[in-house]
């Protein structure tokens, strides 16, 4: 009997059979994968397959990598991210392009590996996988807009890669280990804490922490539809995953975490195209995580409180998110519109996507019976356990923000806000509204009973959510901003503009960088060139026969003196003797012996000697 | 759709008296100094509000905001080409 089976090795694998398949046969089989790695991990919850430590281990390069490490953390992630693979690919199933879905499966596949990587070079190697293939997901839109995004995306990518392998390496050589272990990390700018700064880097690249978080926002929105709703789970989670696993507890991530929930809503409000408001609000909500997993100091009741709450939010997360981009990509599907500007007055033509939108738009704002209530408090509780005002004001204000950008303004002026519909739509395919459907019904299940999701979690919930307490307190939040919403709606709709981003840096400054190199710098590039030439060429053409060269030379010399006190025709007359000169050059070249060459080489080789020995005086 | 507006209004003032309500009898455990204010979250809730869309647009319209073909004319794309 085998020991265990990697589940990303089930998508990856099993990717490859797709575009053999046609018809009800590959759609089955499509949905059958995610439905083996579901199995696969009730196997291994059910002890049936190793259900704790490290195991299938390899050996490479004489150290012994090992693709599974499981335990609760490792678990949590990868239930979700094959839960919600399902849904997806169910979403997305009515697409006939096989290379989408071999994209997408190696994407998810690659993600679960990096879930169950135990060492460091394993967690590379699916960490590369996984940036290409989600990559595919973004060119498949065929669009030149989607192109170019997707080249930026990747380089940020490859950036990112190259932090990550140069600190694996530093780490290895400092500490001679692979295992991918909590890192010992400090501020100081010491050689011991250069690894794991370079791998810190890498992580919150992938985790779109600003400024690092340009890629997200740039690429997510010009994926295809179906892609759009794959990208938004795994990266950024599973870089959560890695944050945690890597480092819990390092308080700069406290502050980066509260930073990027506020930064992201600022930048939501302002934004006019629908899935790039939901791509904020990813950063928005993956900074809740990030600051659970700064306030993570294990070993005491408020560290594991903010581990627990980061990974169940991750949990919830995963399942709203997709579910936003769900409908908004309904939406686009159905209308090819994707900006608030020309959107407006749908709920005639789409009620069931209005409300299934709207139990992920409860969800990431919070509401009491939805998940995110159940798993956003834990991590506002962390902050208020550890005693840290300014991050649980920030914390709060966020919440306020999701609501309004997610509950309020995108829902109004998406299906309402004009009396009359902007254009001709319907619902979109029976396919897509079946997977809302199931995430919806997971969302309110998860708000409804939590006691599933906190089982599941690394660390004993010692937490209850729904005390009175708890359910006014949010309940005033979200009803108050309702009213300041209604206040100032004119203001939210959409404008016509787009917003300037971190991506500006190597967008229109790094277009610059292009401009300097191909105009000034080329220019002053050619200058110095065609004057080295010229030298050059002058000294070929003067070795050729240095005895006549030197009497043209010293004739032109004496025509600018006659030029200066003779007549116009005697000038002339030399000027065309001298032409003639130039033209026979170089004339009859003497040759030389065999002998005279040998005694001209010795010459100058004991030349070089005597100087030679001079220096060496 | 006009019903619903009266049950919302309803739950607001609702939400305001369960906080009175909450905090007299239940003496909830705080952390902060503000959270002895039973309608805290409430007035949070509304400036926040207005803070973060006047605050947004505020960013948006004096440093942030550009047309939409910016980025295009930067990087030399042909409007057809999109």
């Amino acid at each position: 009997m085998i020991e265990w089976f990697h589940p990303g090795l089930i998508y990856i694998f099993g990717a490859l059979l797709i575009p053999v398949l046609r018809g009800r046969v590959k759609k089955a089989y499509l949905l059958l994968l995610p439905t083996m790695a579901f199995i696969n991990l009730l196997l291994m919850s059910g002890g049936v397959f190793s259900s704790k430590g490290k195991t299938w281990s390899l050996s490479f390069l004489g150290y012994d990598l090992f693709l599974g490490q499981i335990d609760a953390l490792s678990m949590v992630f990868a239930y979700v991210f094959v839960i919600a693979s399902f849904c997806m690919m169910l979403y997305a199933i009515h697409i006939k392009e096989d290379g989408q879905h071999v994209a997408a499966y190696l994407y998810v596949g690659s993600t679960l590996g990096v879930v169950f990587a135990g060492d460091l070079f394993t967690l590379f190697f699916f960490w590369e996988v996984m940036a290409w293939s989600s990559l595919l997901l973004i060119w498949y839109r065929r669009k030149k807009v989607a192109y170019q995004a997707g080249f930026r995306y990747i380089l940020v990518h490859f950036f990112g890669g190259a932090c990550l392998l140069g600190g694996i390496l530093l780490h290895l050589q400092t500490t001679g280990s692979i295992a991918f272990e909590t890192f010992h990390w400090g501020w100081e700018m010491s050689r011991n804490n250069l690894p794991s700064n370079l791998i810190l880097l890498a992580f919150l690249i992938n985790a779109a922490v600003p400024p690092l978080h340009a890629w997200l926002t740039d690429a997510y929105p010009e994926a295809t539809v179906t892609g759009a709703v794959f990208l938004t789970a795994f990266t950024t989670k599973s870089a959560i995953y890695v944050l945690i696993r890597g480092f819990p507890g390092v308080e700069l991530l406290i502050w980066l975490g509260a930073i990027m929930a506020v930064y992201g809503i600022v930048f939501a409000v302002l934004e006019n195209d629908i899935r790039r408001l939901l791509a904020y609000h990813i950063i928005c909500q993956v900074g809740y995580m990030v600051s659970g997993v700064g306030m993570g100091v294990i070993g005491t009741a408020a560290g594991e409180m903010g581990i627990n709450g980061g990974v169940a939010h991750a949990f919830n997360n995963i399942l709203y998110k997709t579910l936003l981009f769900m409908g908004a990509g309904a939406v686009i599907e159905v209308t090819g519109r994707s900006k608030l500007t020309e959107l407006g007055g749908l709920y005639k033509y789409m009620p069931i996507t209005f409300h299934l939108y709207m139990v992920g738009a409860y969800s990431i704002s919070g509401f009491p019976l939805f998940n995110g209530f159940v798993s956003k408090t834990m991590v506002v509780q962390a902050s208020a356990m550890w005693h840290l005002p300014m991050i649980w004001l920030m914390l709060e204000g966020a919440s306020i923000g999701t609501f309004l950008s997610i509950g309020l303004k995108l829902p109004w002026v998406t299906w309402f806000a004009r009396e009359e519909p902007v254009c001709e739509a319907k619902e979109p395919p029976k396919n897509m509204l079946a997977a809302m459907g199931i995430i919806a019904f997971l969302c309110i299940l998860l708000g409804v009973y939590p006691k599933i999701l906190y089982n599941l979690l690394p660390y004993p919930v010692h937490y209850e959510p729904y005390t009175l307490s708890h359910v006014v307190t949010v309940c005033q939040l979200l009803l108050f901003t309702f009213v300041a919403f209604r206040l100032l709606r004119r203001m939210l709709h959409g404008e016509p503009t787009i917003t300037l981003d971190t991506d500006w840096f190597y967008r229109a400054a790094g277009n610059g960088v292009i401009w300097f190199c191909e105009k000034p710098l080329m220019t002053f590039a050619n200058f110095i060139d065609r004057n080295v030439m010229s030298v050059a060429g002058f000294f070929v053409w003067f070795s050729r026969n240095p005895v006549v060269a030197l009497s043209i030379k010293k004739e032109e010399i004496k025509l600018i003196g006659k030029k200066l006190f003779t007549s116009p025709e005697r000038v002339e007359e030399y000027q065309r003797g001298l032409e003639e000169e130039r033209r026979r050059y170089p004339g009859v070249l003497p040759r030389l012996t065999l002998g005279a060459s040998v005694f001209l080489i010795l010459f100058s080789l004991s030349l070089y000697l005597i100087l030679y020995l001079l220096m060496a005086f | 759709m006009k019903h619903l507006f009266w049950i919302l209004y309803g739950c607001i003032f609702l939400s305001i008296g369960a906080g009175f309500f909450v905090h007299i009898y239940f003496h909830p455990h705080i952390h902060f100094f503000w959270e002895a204010l039973p309608i805290f979250n409430a007035v949070y809730g509304f400036i926040g509000c207005i803070v973060i869309i006047i605050g947004s647009k505020a960013l948006g319209h004096y440093w942030l905001h550009r047309k939409e073909d910016y980025y295009e004319k930067h990087e030399g794309i042909r409007s057809e080409d999109k």
